[in-house]
């Protein structure tokens, strides 16, 4: 009796004396045990999938590289291909150029922060039904937008805004804002507020304290927000098929219609290529002077 | 055999949601305005049993029609309880077969999806025709499926735009110059682009469209390529274009405008020249609840229950004792009613399943030129 | 302010320029009605310099960022040679500036950051190079050039700051507490370094520190600064021996505080009676029989009473010993007068010295030129 119950408490104890000591030897088991519910849940819900989609583009219906042998030669591939990067960049710059100024308000106000978040995120709460009605209600041919133009005599005919590339860009802007706003925000308030002070004591102008201090102080959340919504942009799929024009196709689009056809492997090829582009872009963002820090901690 | 296949109707994932919401107000308006409905009293013995029966839908508003018109009355009748899943997809029965981990009994799809399946594999159970009600019309049974709505795909158009002048044929559809305005058509994302519509504007005889000449089709189709405004992607799109006048005139699904001529839009179809096509049941194969499965297939394919869903929504029924118990009115509706059926085209399945890889491609290429 | 010399870039170390006066005259600063500055008027000599010593929240750091430009005055109006700037803005105002925490531009090199100034004034390139090499050499930084700030030391990086508000030649340099964030050591080092480079180039320093040992040690004159107010202005040691009230007196090294009342007066003498002794204490000040003062008294300056002859000029007092100290050079003792009053003593160590016991009961005596009244 009392041997079965001395043995665990000892196993207790002998186990807890080696788990300090290997603690001490592996110093990376201790992180790597507080992430493992992440990684386990990444591995059954994220590499699984994505190895069986890897797996998919190559042995569907028989092993071999026919798939992605037959992508160059596919000119409605490389067409939409075309479509969804080039999309995706015009929409990257034009967030870019929205977002900054919003970005640069929200680091320094103070008391009206809180409401400025909340507009900024207000795209995050509405449905996408919601949103794309709105653009068609805004931006259709008999919408509130052409209605006051005409009204206001600025137009005879009603401009043709929805159902075109412009829609898809000016909806994509709208959904994606968020995604450059916040990283670039945060990038800027943790610009110590003194730098901008010695560089004004120093003889720069105000211009010149953004141009030469807090812009590339800023550029971490920059390429932050670029990559996010860069990569996110080459995604879309509701709101091109909604309000853009006949050529809007994406990749998405094209994946979709695959897998409709039961072109499985061909399928999980474009997303595999989909994919790579979007890990593409990280690593090379990473190269990049400056924005290297972004996904690293700093010491 | 009469079976004609046909990919299923591209209701997408994604799109598929917002599909839903755009179609949710016009379903509420329709299930007020309801006709007398015949109400089936008993069933065979044979059709009775326990348990359960999953089936996958396309939700919505096709849902809610069939949720009244089968699946309540079967399981009063009949004692089986019925579990409705949305989100039917041939995909999914594919990925569902080749896993073993088959969460559905039966499946809603075009007959067109089941014969593509069951090209590369043994994807679907056979159905027990021994259950089946005679009326069901032959053209309606395949080996494993059976059909059981039948719809169209028809020009819309605003009756306000053209000073009462209204299209009657593809032709002038085509016709930019008598009939003024933008379209709308099928685009990316369709595995069957209209290519049949192309052809009759092109003056080919609707009895002479199958084989489609798809070259023929795209050199019609770029002769109106300027007047579309739309190639749309999922079928709550023309109706929404058709009331926001952003289009004057659309292909559309037949069942998306019923509701909105209840809404007073001032639209209408033209039957003439449309193209039916149907949907029906398939049982996945190594569906757990395999037996029940067929008992369903058979109740909802007889007289009563096939009215019943007639009138709830606008799609033909395939049981030919349905029509006495459904008001002329209504017989406007149907694509499968007589007056109707006989200016519809019917879509050739096999020619799509045989050429649809080529078609799409074709098809695609020529849009993104 | 003179447009003209912000664009000139003379070399450093070519003899001294003169430095800027700056006067501030009924200086205030109020946020949402809390008054941070408050009537601040001061002037500031032509090479001086001037400390700004004063607790956290006693407006020293206000008083420097409105010199600076970086806040505007709510009131009152800054000069410097004469010429009123607080409409000018910093970047036009052509003074250097060292921040506590350095304020280096981090994604800029060491030259980088020291040129800064130079590009903002377009000196020709070649020039800022020469005068980068200069300003590195100066704050014994010679091929650092190349690093960035994160790759030196705090002493380095404080020199880097230094460097960089001083190449432009300026002919005021402001420092907030460019000190604080270093260890005793480089801190002291480092005050010596100011000193010369203050006596090198003869411009005009305000420097801000809470520390009163580095403000005695560097300062031309101290402004002790409390809630707002100048507490009082003026050299080192007049600000340790004579005190002008209470704050100064404790905030500036140590003090005893006696409470006393006033008994007789003779010449430029007061006789104050504390607890049943009479204390003297010079003064200049008209005080009445009877007014209630306080004596303040540097520990430093007390004695046993037993090592010094009895005289006039000598003040003394019993005490009971409550706590004894040895600190290396010194020995610090906690006393209690007869009415409770605590007193502190410090006294040289010494072997021959007498330690005394927690319990003595001894007199204590201090020169009657080391009594205040504050």
């Amino acid at each position: 009796m009392s041997d079965s119950s001395m043995t665990p408490s000892m196993r207790i104890l002998g186990g807890r004396r080696e788990w300090s000591r290997w603690r001490r030897d592996i110093p990376w088991l201790t992180p790597l045990l507080l992430a493992a519910p992440l990684l386990l849940y990444m591995a059954v819900f994220y590499a699984i999938p994505v190895v069986s989609m890897l797996l998919r583009s190559l042995n569907d219906p028989k092993w071999s590289l026919d798939h992605y042998a037959a992508l160059p030669s596919d000119v409605v591939f490389l067409k939409v291909l075309w479509i969804t990067l080039s999309t995706s960049f015009i929409v990257t710059l034009a967030t870019l150029m929205l977002a900054y100024p919003v970005a640069l308000a929200l680091s320094r106000a103070r008391s009206t922060a809180p409401l400025i978040l909340i507009v900024v995120l207000l795209p995050f709460w509405t449905s996408v039904l919601v949103r794309t009605y709105a653009w068609m209600v805004l931006l259709g041919r008999h919408g509130m937008i052409n209605e006051a133009l005409m009204a206001l005599g600025i137009i005879e005919q009603p401009l043709r805004l929805l159902n075109t590339t412009l829609a898809t860009e000016i909806a994509m802007v709208h959904i994606l804002l968020p995604y450059m706003i916040l990283p670039i925000a945060n990038a800027l308030r943790q610009i110590d507020p003194s730098l901008a002070l010695a560089s004004s004591g120093l003889g720069a102008t105000p211009w010149g304290t953004f141009r030469q201090v807090t812009f590339p102080l800023s550029m971490p959340g920059v390429a932050a927000g670029m990559l996010l919504v860069f990569v996110l942009a080459l995604g879309f799929y509701i709101t091109p098929a909604m309000v853009g024009g006949s050529r809007d196709i994406t990749l998405s689009m094209l994946i979709a219609q695959e897998v409709d056809q039961l072109h499985w492997g061909y399928a999980a090829t474009l997303s595999t290529l989909l994919l790579a582009v979007a890990l593409g872009l990280v690593a090379i963002a990473q190269l990049l002077p400056g924005v290297g820090n972004t996904f690293r901690t700093s010491k | 055999m009469g079976e004609r296949s046909i990919t299923t109707i591209n209701r997408r994932r994604a799109v598929g949601l917002i599909t839903a919401g755009l179609a949710a107000p016009f379903v509420s308006r329709w299930a007020g305005a309801q006709p007398a409905w015949p109400e089936q009293t008993a069933v065979p013995d044979i059709l009775k049993g326990s348990g359960e029966v999953r089936i996958a839908t396309w939700g919505g508003a096709l849902q809610q029609a069939e949720q009244k018109a089968y699946f309540e009355p079967f399981e009063k009748l009949t004692g089986i309880k019925v579990r409705a899943l949305p989100g039917a997809d041939q995909a999914k029965v594919k990925a569902m077969v080749e896993t073993g981990n088959v969460e559905w009994d039966i499946v809603q799809l075009s007959n067109g999806s089941i014969m593509n399946l069951m090209k590369s594999g043994d994807y679907f159970e056979r159905i027990d025709y021994s259950l089946i009600d005679d009326g069901v019309g032959k053209e309606y049974r395949s080996e494993y499926g059976l059909e059981m709505l039948v719809w169209a795909s028809v020009m819309a158009y605003r009756t306000d735009a053209f000073n009462g002048a209204a299209p009657a044929s593809w032709a002038d559809f085509w016709d930019v110059g008598k009939f003024p305005g933008s379209r709308a058509l099928y685009g990316i994302g369709s595995e069957h682009p209209e290519l049949e519509f192309a052809l009759m504007a092109a003056g080919v005889p609707a009895d002479k469209l199958y084989p489609l000449d798809v070259d023929k089709a795209l050199a019609s189709y770029e002769k109106i390529r300027k007047s579309v405004t739309k190639w749309w992607t999922t079928g709550a799109q023309p109706p929404q274009m058709l009331t926001d006048r952003e289009v004057v005139m659309t292909t559309v699904w037949n069942g998306r405008m019923a509701a909105l001529q209840e809404q007073g839009v001032p639209a209408t179809i033209c039957w003439n020249q449309g193209v039916a096509r149907r949907d029906g049941w398939g049982v996945p194969k190594g569906a757990k609840n395999k037996a029940n499965a067929m008992k369903f297939v058979a109740y909802s394919t007889m007289a009563i229950p096939q009215a019943r869903f007639a009138l709830s929504i606008p799609y033909g029924p395939v049981n030919e004792g349905s029509f006495k118990y459904i008001p002329p009115e209504r017989m406007a509706l149907l694509p499968s009613a007589p007056e109707i059926k006989k200016q519809l085209i019917q879509y050739d399945y096999d020619w799509w399943i045989a050429n649809q890889d080529m078609a799409v491609a074709k098809f695609n290429k020529w849009l993104l030129a | 302010m003179k447009e003209a010399s912000g664009r000139s870039a003379l070399p450093m170390g070519d003899g001294c320029l003169r430095g800027a006066s700056v006067s501030l005259s009924d200086l205030e600063r109020s946020y949402g009605g809390v008054a941070a500055v408050a009537g601040v008027s001061l002037d500031i000599q032509s090479g001086e310099f001037l400390t700004l010593l004063g607790p956290s929240g006693s407006g020293k750091t206000t008083t420097l960022m409105m010199i600076a430009g970086f806040q505007a005055p709510s009131k009152g109006d800054i000069a410097i040679d004469g010429v009123s700037v607080v409409d000018t803005p910093p970047y036009r105002r052509n003074i250097g500036m060292v921040f506590q925490n350095y304020a280096l531009f981090p994604h800029l090199t060491v030259a980088e950051n020291i040129a800064f100034p130079l590009k903002q004034r377009r000196v020709p390139k070649v020039e800022r190079a020469r005068l980068v090499a200069e300003a590195l050499e100066l704050m014994h930084l010679p091929g650092y050039g190349g690093r960035y700030p994160r790759q030196l030391s705090g002493g380095q990086q404080q020199r880097v700051a230094v460097a960089r508000a001083l190449v432009f030649k300026p002919r005021l340099l402001l420092m907030d507490e460019p000190l604080g964030a270093l260890d005793k050591q480089l801190r002291e080092n480092l005050q010596l370094e100011m000193r010369r480079l203050h006596a090198e180039l003869g411009i005009t320093f305000i420097y801000v520190t809470h520390d009163q040992e580095e403000a005695l040690t560097m300062s031309d004159r101290i402004v002790v600064m409390n809630d707002g107010k100048v507490a009082q202005v003026g050299r080192p040691e007049d600000l340790y021996d004579r005190p002008c009230n209470r704050f100064v007196a404790s905030f500036i090294g140590e003090s005893n505080f006696l409470p006393a009342v006033v008994r007789g007066l003779e010449n430029d003498m007061v006789v104050a009676e504390c607890g049943g002794v009479l204390l003297r204490a010079a003064t200049s000040q008209r005080l009445a029989i009877g007014a209630e003062i306080t004596l303040a008294t540097r520990p430093e300056r007390l004695r046993f009473a037993e090592q010094l002859a009895e005289s006039d000029a000598i003040n003394r007092i019993a005490v009971t010993v409550t706590e004894s100290v040895f600190a290396g050079e010194r020995c610090r003792y906690l006393l209690k007068t007869e009415n409770g009053a605590a007193m502190v003593l410090k006294e040289v160590s010494s072997a021959t010295v007498r330690r005394r016991d927690v319990g003595d009961r001894v007199e204590i005596a201090w020169s009657v030129a080391d009594t205040i009244i504050v």
